[in-house]
């Protein structure tokens, strides 16, 4: 990674970290993909700062489900249409959460386009987004009770 | 043709009851039967039914593309009686289950195949509809789709290519041309 | 004021495998609830139980008519973990098939749209009749119609075949000279533009705010393409424009794709005079290393991305796909309130919606 290739995506991380100070742990992996970390108490500011920052629409929302370690991690992934410099770069806003409860504050006032994804998130890990105008099934059948599917509980037979 | 009891099962080349030789008594129903349940008028009606039949507009999963390629100019069904699909299902004659059933469509396919009168057929077109497919461990499809609705002819691929399906449709057309006019 | 509730159903000539109810006013729709999941088959389950390779051909299927865009978002992350760099003519070759596949999937999203949703069948066989060269030229390339598995993590499977560059060159040229008629008959005719123009406008602030992508944004003024802003493949050494118009209506958004397809074809004969010589592939060992990587390709429909998540096995410990058309979900509700029910058809077919790709 040279210099003036990375030149905005250092940028963006050290705005990043100083706005939301200790408790996040920012990263840039590498050209165009920069990784936040928060613990949910800070999702919504730090949701509110990188919009501020240019980041105005999410392209995904993904939840990871690491059962060894008991969490799941809900990751966000953000990108710009206004900003010409930041179009290449993609900001995974990752929030973890306690596998037991996972329970988090929506994020659909600040970004409208994660409503559907929620909703899939929330049917396929059991995420609880706190706020969401209309947490209900998306995707699966309308009789469906069993757990999450997405979970590892939930096991396929392996092929050989 | 003719039981002691002089009660025969019903049939398309009996007509109700027999009271002397020569003499029967029964419904008009029984008689329209009889008549174009027995060839030539027999080979009249399915030939008017294998040259019009009109799918169900329903796109189940991914071999829609290919049912799709098959409507269009080079394979050409109408040449068989096959046109473009509408949307009436009470107008409808085949449906035709292009690829994977979920369980929250299968209901639904269920819902659709009620509603078309006789008579009704339906090929199941691609591997999913057959026995599973590529899919056959997921969570949320139904693996045999003979269980939701009674097919008549399976078309395996994935996606089977728009000649395989024609040639399902030639089969269809063999298979009513063999069966009886009252049977469904 | 009374409403009457009404079902769209999955068997219907204007909804494809999805349920849009619609509660309407008279002739205007007052509120439109997708109601989608008809063709869930948990795909990224099945991935996490199968190993890379077997995983190709599954995670193809959410997009049968847009098959190589969905394998080379699959295949990048995995290269990306592994290391492995895809030798040029490989690259070359993944540049080719995919905008082959782009000009087909357009006249298909086209074709339905001009044709079957505006109420007439002419279109559909127009578009579909021009479809089938370019199948059988990804046919003579890859052996498959639709379902083409091409590429594998390093390269893709197989080399030019003799005589292709020809019969590209006679298809393009075919195509170019049929594009005229197309727009003669189907875009100036005056019946399609009364029930195009001005229908179902998105404006450019909305569509930022909702995150749709592909030709949907491009139609409503923001020109944005993933070649152009994070170029892949060859797609930084080949001179294309992305089109874009500001208006944000149905119209628009078609003659977007329309234009698209001018420039794929200008896209492959650069390609095809450039493509240089050596190997195809190179090797890779069926293994996600530790780690975490996200692809972005611009497919027919929109940006999708493919997120993997690596454990070290030959077995993926996560894959989240996300497709142009789940994105672009958002914005079916949002301009269907206010239209008319006979607008309908016109507004959800200018959105290109494919349900099998955003249920996955």
């Amino acid at each position: 990674m040279t210099a003036e290739h990375s030149a905005i995506e250092l940028d963006i991380a050290a705005i990043v970290r100083e706005q939301l100070g200790n408790a996040t742990q920012v990263k840039v992996d590498r050209k165009g993909r920069v990784s936040v970390i928060v613990p949910r108490e800070f999702a919504r500011d730090a949701a509110v700062g990188l919009q501020r920052l240019g980041f105005d629409h999410a392209i995904a929302v993904s939840g990871v489900d690491y059962r060894s370690e008991k969490r799941i991690e809900v990751v966000y992934f953000l990108s710009s249409y206004s900003r010409d410099d930041l179009t290449h770069v993609v900001l995974s806003l990752k929030v973890q959460l306690d596998r037991e409860n996972p329970s988090m504050p929506t994020l659909t006032a600040v970004w409208e386009s994660v409503n559907f994804f929620e909703r899939e998130a929330y049917e396929m890990f059991g995420v609880n987004f706190e706020g969401h105008p209309n947490l209900q099934k998306l995707l699966l059948q309308d009789n469906w009770d069993g757990p999450p599917p997405m979970r590892k509980d939930l096991k396929i037979p392996e092929l050989a | 043709m003719d039981t002691e009891s002089g009660k025969e099962p019903r049939s398309s080349s009996s007509f109700g009851m027999r009271l002397a030789p020569g003499v029967w008594v029964g419904s008009l129903r029984d008689l329209i039967e009889r008549v174009f349940g027995a060839p030539p008028l027999k080979q009249l009606v399915n030939w008017g039914r294998i040259y019009s039949l009109w799918p169900v507009h329903l796109m189940t999963a991914c071999c829609g593309a290919e049912f799709g390629a098959m409507m269009g100019p080079r394979y050409d069904p109408e040449r068989f009686g096959m046109q473009a699909a509408t949307g009436s299902l009470r107008q409808s004659d085949v449906l035709i289950i292009e690829g994977t059933v979920t369980k929250k469509m299968a209901k639904r396919v269920k819902v659709v195949w009620e509603q078309m009168p006789n008579p009704k057929y339906a090929i199941a077109m691609g591997d999913c509809a057959c026995s599973g497919g590529l899919f056959h461990d997921s969570y949320s499809i139904v693996n045999e789709v003979q269980k939701v609705i009674p097919i008549d002819v399976y078309v395996p691929g994935c996606p089977p290519r728009p000649e395989a399906l024609l040639n399902a449709v030639i089969k269809l057309r063999e298979k009513i041309r063999r069966e009886e006019v009252y049977s469904k | 004021m009374s409403t009457l509730d009404l079902n769209v159903g999955p068997q219907h000539p204007g909804s494809g495998h999805m349920r849009i109810m619609v509660r309407t006013d008279g002739d205007l729709i007052v509120e439109a609830t997708p109601d989608i999941g008809y063709v869930h088959r948990g795909c990224e389950k099945i991935a996490e139980s199968r190993n890379i390779i077997k995983n190709i051909p599954m995670l193809c299927r959410p997009n049968i008519a847009d098959d190589s865009h969905l394998n080379w978002s699959y295949v990048a992350p995995i290269e990306e973990l592994q290391g492995v760099e895809v030798p040029e003519r490989g690259r070359y070759i993944r540049t080719i098939l995919c905008e082959i596949n782009r000009i087909a999937s357009h006249l298909y999203g086209m074709s339905i749209m001009a044709g079957i949703f505006s109420g007439h069948t002419t279109m559909y066989m127009f578009g579909f009749g021009d479809r089938e060269l370019l199948l059988d030229l990804a046919e003579m390339l890859t052996g498959a119609r639709l379902t083409f598995s091409f590429f594998v993590p390093g390269g893709v499977r197989r080399d030019l075949p003799k005589g292709f560059k020809e019969k590209l060159l006679e298809t393009l040229d075919h195509i170019e000279r049929r594009l005229p008629a197309i727009d003669r008959i189907f875009v100036s005719n005056p019946v399609f533009i009364e029930r195009a123009r001005g229908v179902g406008i998105l404006r450019r602030e909305h569509a930022i705010r909702l995150g749709v992508v592909g030709p949907v944004v491009r139609g409503s003024g923001v020109r944005c393409d993933v070649r152009k802003d994070a170029p892949y493949g060859v797609y930084d050494n080949v001179d294309f424009e992305i089109p874009a118009l500001k208006e944000g209506d149905s119209l628009s958004r078609w003659l977007v794709r329309f234009e698209e397809i001018k420039q794929s074809i200008s896209i492959l004969r650069q390609v095809i005079r450039d493509i240089p010589k050596g190997p195809i592939a190179r090797k890779s060992p069926i293994v996600v290393p530790k780690g975490e990587a996200i692809s972005r390709i611009e497919s027919s429909r929109g940006e999708i991305n493919h997120y993997i998540v690596g454990d070290g096995s030959d077995k993926p410990y996560r894959v989240k796909m996300n497709t142009g058309s789940f994105k672009n979900l958002s914005a079916l509700p949002f301009l269907l309130k206010g239209a008319r029910i006979g607008d309908m058809p016109i507004i959800y077919g200018s959105l290109d919606y494919w349900p099998v790709e955003a249920d996955r």
